[in-house]
């Protein structure tokens, strides 16, 4: 066995250690020549066959044991390595016969490229690539092409179409010459026989022209190496290893692997071509076996090429190399890009409201498997000793030590106590999951970064895993069955980077838009809410019970002062949460916000008589009854993301988990839950809602009986069957609305389902009014339900029913019950939303594939910009200001929001004795804080931030001066004495001391610092997970009724793969054009007029014709009433002028004759009397077709009335017509079409065209994104200099990483062209390093870690040796 | 035994103070880190590196450390730590490698240069201990 180890080599050089660490820097592709193939081969395979009678591998056979063993039993013959150790050697098959490797498509080009890059042979640059496009271009415009040094006239090469060749196709060739060509190729196919000859290039041919070719020529053509490399002439037989041969039938038979059968096939071909060449058969044969074997050769490489004779295909097909590597499931995406780990585990998930939200409960069972290896040391060696002495089966125990000499010792089997005994330094013991250990914790699907995040293990009985419900929102996870991924760290690094990075603590916002996303929800905001009702009074021995539910009795609690003295001490519900936020008094947490709830009425802030105005101060709850809008997720201003970004996220999370405690613990005793009387309706709701409807169908009737008299009035832009529908519709939703609002109004305000809506934890008031009221309007497709029978949405209804029973209105509610045809409208709408969440998914799912691929490489660099991984600079600033968005806390992406500083300041640094400034004190004030360095754009602030910081204090002092002025005081100065009255008014409403505002200024200055986005972050991950996220849940309702009725625009998922694919036809481009005269409705429809497009048709009184004795012809009238009414300036001459441009109306300026004004003669152009007639009639059919105003790319154009301004929405492209039209003020006049918006306004109007329209999506399906992810997306769509979708083709031309794109979409074809290119692939993207294993230059691997060497030569000594 | 063993871990991230010390408006916090002792850049450049070979220039990187910075660091140095390297500061109990780590962090004691690599090939070094952490991160270990 020893001699056997030392004789051990490889195809390759083994890999030496010492020489210190290496990495792969880059891959040269290249093409395989038939001279490496043998040079790396170990045997030549000849024999067609596999076994012999005894089971072993046939020498010289496609199993030889030369390239590996074939079983578990054997061994290698070549490096006697054993079937787990040998890692397989190559063979190789010698053709007797030549062919092309590439499959046909690419030989064609290839061929038509060598053939025609003669012509430019002189022209010799780096851009071969752009050569290789002109010449194809050449090819393809079916010029005849001439030789520039033979004159050779080529012809195009062809696939042929049957079979699997190429055609060299002169039939186009024109000239019969015959010249003396000096050049390579033209020697070999002088098609001297015929003009309409068409070759059949075959290999050999191929082979020799390839041959001939100059090397100055492959270098035009982009070929790295010579050209006949390209034929297979010799193939490399695989190594057994990545084909393994498996006995069937207990050994009777083997099974072998697709391509062992493929090379079989080859072989066996291969003999009989070789046989055949040896004259031994007729020649046809040779001709069709070599057929047979360049088949076979194409299919060993890729099973699906196509042109394979029909008779050869087979019915299962067989995986080739090119199947194996693409797909989601091949080499690629399916091994390399993400590969199987250990340490995982996987289980139900189930709710515990005792576990902090860091923390996630592992089972027992779970924790005795998963395991951390940790390395003995002098701090843990006692520890670890009674762990292995507990061995694997006791719980806090170990399963494995590893020994520094890379043995291990199973603790199951061996004697523990010894090995406890005799554990030293530097051992390994792979000890059991114990309380504290970081795990990572995941949800499918994971759409962003916060679906994988780290918690604290807690290793607790039974066999789910539990977590807060907290973290159920970014998890986007619910205990209905859902099961949740876990993965142990295994090593120091990666457990610090888990917990640093990942943690659920530094993980509380969204990147998406800074919103709060762990944050409390369902049964916690319920006792949240009831809690903090007005009437909610505890007595000390109540309130001191759950104020003890918050905490693990760990922490102190200081008792507020009661509320109520006497006759008893009673506390508030509101003070317990007074206490939740700060339980004791040396905890310096003073929280300040105002929140707005959903039950607000809307004025009278705190005396709100809903209590909905939360107004904490110093934190103490003055106000507000809590709900969703303070404690739920969603929100930048909440209790939690307040508590976050004034203090840290320590103060929030811990928040978190004493309301999630107290909230669990108190809602139990408390008691919730909803019965079938709680959706009773009231006898005062059954007669409003009765009258409602009656009300309603009356109107609807009302609106049929005008509709089929014909007299309905139009909407803008509707027919008659659309305007009903849309009336019909409005009249429906209003019942439904109006029955919701009595239903509300009537319900006891302990009703459950009215809690549960009031406090956001579950359920709408639509939800509510549907089960107690009425369930509405049920729709298809957004529209009212559609006939499935002829005329009739339902046999059970008369024919053309436009009734709202018969069109799917469920009068009912869940409560009374649904008729049979109200059930069956019911079910035709939850059909559709069915389909329509199982469609969207697959196609968000696709599309976040694209974004991250686009842009996974784009990270923060040290110099502030944002970069690719090849360096190309995509953003010099990210997002003009290089804020964090996850740190957001304004709105639409502002840093800061000064309001609630404002107020905090003023809370916690109260006045006291301090004379407030004057106005100009705070002005100079002011202005010398900003004019320090911090504050300017070197110093890393945007102006945005110091002006908007400028303007906030200057409205503070403009407000001082009005407080000032109506009191009657000087508005300018101050008397410092405080001895007038006014002085202190004025002061406390309005005043700001010096203290206060430099607190202010200063908090506000360090914070925006603060919020800086670091160096490495990957921006471009985080970017597209943002779009892609909100995509998903994007569900419904894919076309949307906006702006104007009746004019549709696509939104949704559809409209968001429109902007992001940078399609060149969008299924509604509309163009707002800003007029001029914006406050006039005349010049409104007059530029309307010229836009939309008129037809003669429309227009003309009459077409006719006119047969006279002497000439006939046609009189067209025009209607100049109606031109005048429509202001359309046509006259009989523009309308000859319209005509005439007409290209397919082949009219001449004489044949039209203008009669008058508004009468046009046209006389027929032919003088054939036979034709005359039917020429007569066409005409007359054509010319009211005739455009004779406006752009005819047009659809249509509204007039929109925005806030008493006018402007014209046009449907149609044609951008830059619509700009010139006169009355349109073209600066302001934007179009939804991206790549139109480049072509007529350049590439930054495309950029902000981007950026506009994907907002413009999200917020109207009310999603807020930051904008600095939809820039970064628009710059990286247009920072090429054209407009590149998120494809395939877009992200071909904006990455350069050849496994890049082949881990992206069109493996094969990339890796081919690699190869023949010669690509050097530098391995710096994530993609890449992801494939090569190597740590990527984004996060914590863009910087290097070096150790100062001084420090640590004073340490020497103590060094343990197993760090050397 | 081993129950003593694991609550010993849970304690040592649990006896951190409960709660941020930020006074009012956090103004302390500003003034801290605008005063902060930061050695003039070029001097400490000369302290301690005299054999880099590269040209001395003031840099130009912000004087944070970024969290991935400090991820990496703590990550490094828990590793050494975990592998019986010396720790540089007096230890209260603690036998997790990370919070050991953290602790030399807070200290400044870490004896690392972090070398950051600017797109044009060039880079900066720049000393653990002349770099600002966050307040924050003492409670990046967890728990309550």
């Amino acid at each position: 066995m020893a001699m056997v180890q030392e004789r051990m080599h490889f195809s390759k050089e083994p890999y030496i250690e010492d020489v210190g660490p290496r990495k792969i820097k880059s891959i040269q592709f290249s093409m395989f020549s038939g001279d490496e193939i043998r040079k790396a081969a170990e045997v030549q395979v000849w024999r067609g066959s596999y076994y012999d009678e005894r089971r072993k591998p046939i020498d010289d056979g496609l199993l030889d044991s030369r390239m590996g063993p074939a079983s578990k039993s054997g061994t290698c013959a070549t490096c006697h390595g054993s079937f787990a150790t040998c890692p397989g050697h190559f063979g190789y098959l010698n053709l007797s016969c030549a062919r092309v490797l590439l499959e046909e498509e690419k030989r064609k080009e290839f061929l038509r490229k060598m053939r025609n890059s003669k012509l430019e042979a002189q022209l010799k640059n780096n851009l071969m690539k752009q050569i290789v496009k002109k010449c194809v271009a050449m090819v393809t415009s079916r010029k005849t092409v001439e030789c520039s040094r033979c004159g050779y006239k080529n012809g195009i090469v062809k696939k042929a179409g049957s079979m699997l060749g190429i055609i060299h196709d002169r039939s186009h060739v024109r000239d019969g010459m015959l010249e003396e060509c000096n050049s390579a190729i033209s020697h070999t196919k002088e098609s001297k026989a015929s003009f309409n000859v068409v070759h059949v290039l075959n290999p050999i041919k191929v082979l020799a022209l390839f041959k001939k070719m100059l090397d100055e020529d492959c270098e035009l053509l982009y070929l790295s190496d010579r050209p006949e490399k390209l034929i297979v002439v010799d193939i490399a037989v695989p190594p057994i290893a990545i084909r393994p041969s498996v006995f069937m039938d207990a050994g009777a038979t083997s099974n072998e692997d697709d391509i062992t059968m493929r090379l079989f096939c080859i072989n066996k071909y291969n003999a009989c071509v070789r046989r055949d060449l040896q004259g031994t058969g007729p020649l046809s044969n040779c001709l069709g076996d070599w057929e047979f074997l360049q088949v076979h050769v194409a299919q060993y490489i890729n099973s699906d090429v196509r042109g394979i004779p029909a008779s050869m295909e087979l019915s299962k097909p067989m995986r080739g190399f090119v199947q194996r590597l693409k797909g989601k499931q091949g080499r690629f995406r399916g091994n390399l890009s993400g590969k199987r780990v250990e340490y995982t585990g996987r289980t139900v998930i189930s709710p515990d409201p005792n576990l902090k939200i860091t923390e996630v409960a592992i089972p027992i069972l779970m924790a005795q498997v998963l395991t951390y290896p940790e390395r003995v040391s002098c701090h843990n060696i006692e520890k670890l000793r009674q762990r292995v002495r507990n061995g694997p089966h006791k719980y806090p125990g170990a399963n494995l030590i590893r020994y520094p000499d890379g043995a291990l010792m199973h603790l199951r089997f061996s004697a523990r106590k010894r090995a406890a005994d005799e554990l030293k330094y530097g051992y390994i013991v792979e000890r059991h999951l114990e309380d504290g250990d970081i795990v990572l914790f995941n949800r499918q699907p994971s759409l962003h970064r916060m679906s994988i995040m780290s918690h604290r293990a807690r290793v607790m009985p039974w066999r789910t895993l539990r977590f807060n419900e907290s973290v159920c929102n970014p998890y986007n996870a619910d205990f209905d069955g859902d099961e949740m991924n876990m993965h142990v760290p295994q090593t120091e690094e990666a457990r610090t980077e888990a917990l640093m990075l990942m943690g659920v603590q530094n993980n509380l916002c969204t990147p998406k838009n800074g919103e709060i996303l762990v944050a409390s929800t369902q049964d916690f905001l319920t006792s949240s809410f009831l809690i903090t009702r007005k009437d909610t009074f505890y007595d000390r021995a109540a309130f001191s019970l759950l104020c003890s539910y918050m905490g693990d009795a760990m922490d102190p609690i200081d008792l507020p002062t009661p509320t109520l003295i006497k006759p008893i001490e009673l506390w508030t519900g509101k003070q317990l949460f007074s206490v939740l936020v700060r339980p004791h008094a040396h905890m310096r947490v003073y929280l300040n916000l105002t929140v707005l709830e959903k039950t607000y009425s809307k004025s009278g802030e705190t005396m709100c008589p809903n209590d909905g105005f939360v107004y904490f101060r110093n934190s103490e709850l003055i106000s507000g009854q809590l709900g969703k809008a303070t404690l739920g997720n969603g929100n930048k201003d909440g209790l939690f993301s307040v508590l976050l970004r004034d203090y840290n996220p320590h103060a929030a999370a811990a928040c978190m988990n004493r309301l999630a405690k107290l909230s669990a613990r108190w809602i139990g005793n408390h008691g919730f839950s909803i019965g079938i009387d709680d959706v009773q309706p009231g006898e005062m709701l059954n007669r409003q809602k009765k009258a409602r409807i009656e009300e309603g169908y009356v109107a609807c009737d009302d609106l049929i009986q005008s509709f089929n008299k014909g007299n309905l009035k139009l909407q803008p832009g509707c027919d008659a069957a659309q305007t009903l529908e849309a009336e019909i519709t409005g009249v429906l939703n209003k019942i439904r609305e109006t029955a919701a609002k009595v239903c509300m109004e009537e319900l006891h305000w302990r009703n459950s389902p009215l809690i549960m809506s009031q406090c956001g934890s579950k359920g709408s008031p639509i939800n509510i009014s549907q089960m107690i009221a009425c369930v509405g309007q049920q729709s298809v497709g957004g529209r009212r339900a559609p006939n499935g029978f002829i005329d009739r949405s339902l046999p059970h209804f008369p024919r053309k029913s436009k009734t709202p029973g018969a069109k799917g209105f469920v009068a009912n509610s869940f409560y009374t019950g649904l008729t049979a045809a109200e059930f069956f409208f019911h079910t035709m709408g939850g059909r559709e939303g069915l389909v329509d969440t199982a469609v969207k998914t697959a196609d968000t799912g696709y599309m976040s594939r694209r974004l991250i691929k686009a842009l996974e490489d784009l990270s923060i660099h040290y110099d502030g910009t944002v970069r690719n991984a090849s360096g190309g600079v995509i953003q010099f600033l990210y997002g003009d200001d290089a804020m964090d968005p996850a740190q957001m806390e304004g709105k639409s992406g502002f840093p800061l929001n000064l309001d609630r500083l404002y107020l905090k300041v003023k809370a916690t640094c109260p006045r006291r004795d301090n004379a407030s400034l004057a106005p100009s004190e705070i002005l100079s004030f002011l202005d010398d804080r900003l004019s320090r360095h911090d504050m300017n754009p070197e110093g890393g602030c945007s102006d945005a931030f110091r002006n908007s910081l400028k303007d906030f204090v200057h409205k503070r002092i403009d407000m001082l001066r009005s407080t000032r002025r109506t009191l009657g005081l000087d508005e300018e100065h101050v008397q410092k004495d405080n001895s007038v009255v006014l002085e202190n008014v004025a002061a406390h409403i309005s005043g700001i001391t010096s203290r206060q505002l430099q607190v202010l200024l200063e908090t506000c200055i360090s914070r925006y610092h603060q919020k800086r986005i670091e160096a490495g972050t990957a921006i471009g991950a985080i970017g597209a997970q943002s779009i892609g996220e909100p995509g998903t849940q994007m569900t419904l309702k894919t076309f949307h009724f906006a702006g104007v009725a009746s004019m549709n625009v696509t939104l949704g998922v559809p409209r968001i793969k429109e902007i992001i694919n940078g399609a060149k036809n969008i299924s509604t481009p509309i163009i707002t054009a800003t007029l001029v005269s914006s406050d006039d409705v005349k010049s409104a429809r007059f530029v309307k007029g010229c836009i939309e497009k008129t037809v003669l048709g429309e227009i003309a009184k009459s077409v006719k014709i006119i047969l006279t004795v002497r000439q006939a012809s046609i009189i067209v009238t025009l209607d100049m009433e109606r031109i005048a009414a429509a202001q359309l300036m046509i006259s009989a001459v523009t309308v000859k002028e319209s005509i005439l441009q007409q290209s397919k109306i082949k009219l001449k300026s004489q044949h039209i004759e203008i009669v008058s004004d508004n009468k046009l003669r046209i006389l027929p152009p032919e003088a054939d009397r036979s034709k005359l007639h039917f020429q007569l009639h066409s005409l007359k059919a054509v010319l009211p077709k005739v455009i004779v105003k406006g752009i005819y790319t047009v659809e249509r154009a509204v007039i929109n009335k925005v806030k008493e301004k006018y402007n014209l929405l046009v449907e149609g492209s044609n951008l830059l017509a619509v700009m010139g039209t006169p009355g349109v003020d073209g600066r302001k006049t934007t179009s939804n079409h991206i790549i139109e918006v480049q072509a007529t306004l350049g590439i930054e109007a495309a950029r902000r065209c981007i950026i506009d329209e994907i907002q413009y999506t999200m917020s109207s399906h009310g999603m807020s994104i930051d904008i600095r992810h939809m820039m970064l997306l628009a710059d990286l769509m247009t920072y090429k200099g054209e407009v590149l979708g998120i494809t395939r083709f877009g992200i071909q031309k904006m990455k350069e990483s050849v496994l890049m794109l082949a881990s992206f979409e069109k493996t094969a074809d990339h890796l081919f062209n690699a190869s023949v290119n010669g690509r050097d692939d530098k391995i710096e993207g994530v993609s890449e390093c992801i494939i090569m294993g190597i740590p990527m230059q984004i996060g914590t691997g863009i910087l290097k870690v070096r150790q100062r060497v001084q420090q640590v030569s004073k340490f020497t000594n103590g060094l343990d040796p197993i760090i050397t | 035994m081993a129950d003593d063993d694991y609550n010993d871990v849970d304690m040592g991230y649990e006896d951190e103070p409960q709660e941020p010390e930020i006074e009012e408006g956090a103004e302390e916090d500003v003034e801290n880190i605008n005063n902060d002792d930061i050695p003039d850049p070029l001097v400490a450049e000369s302290e301690g590196k005299e054999e880099e070979e590269q040209v001395q220039r003031p840099r130009k990187t912000s004087k944070y450390m970024t969290k991935y910075e400090r991820a990496r660091i703590l990550g490094t140095r828990a590793l050494q730590i975990s592998m019986n390297a010396p720790v540089m500061v007096e230890l209260e109990g603690e036998t997790d490698p990370l919070e050991i780590a953290m602790k030399e962090l807070r200290e400044r004691k870490i004896p690392f240069t972090i070398r950051r690599y600017l797109p044009d090939g060039s880079y900066e070094d720049w000393g653990v201990d002349e770099l600002i952490v966050e307040d924050s991160w003492k409670r990046q270990v967890g728990g309550d």
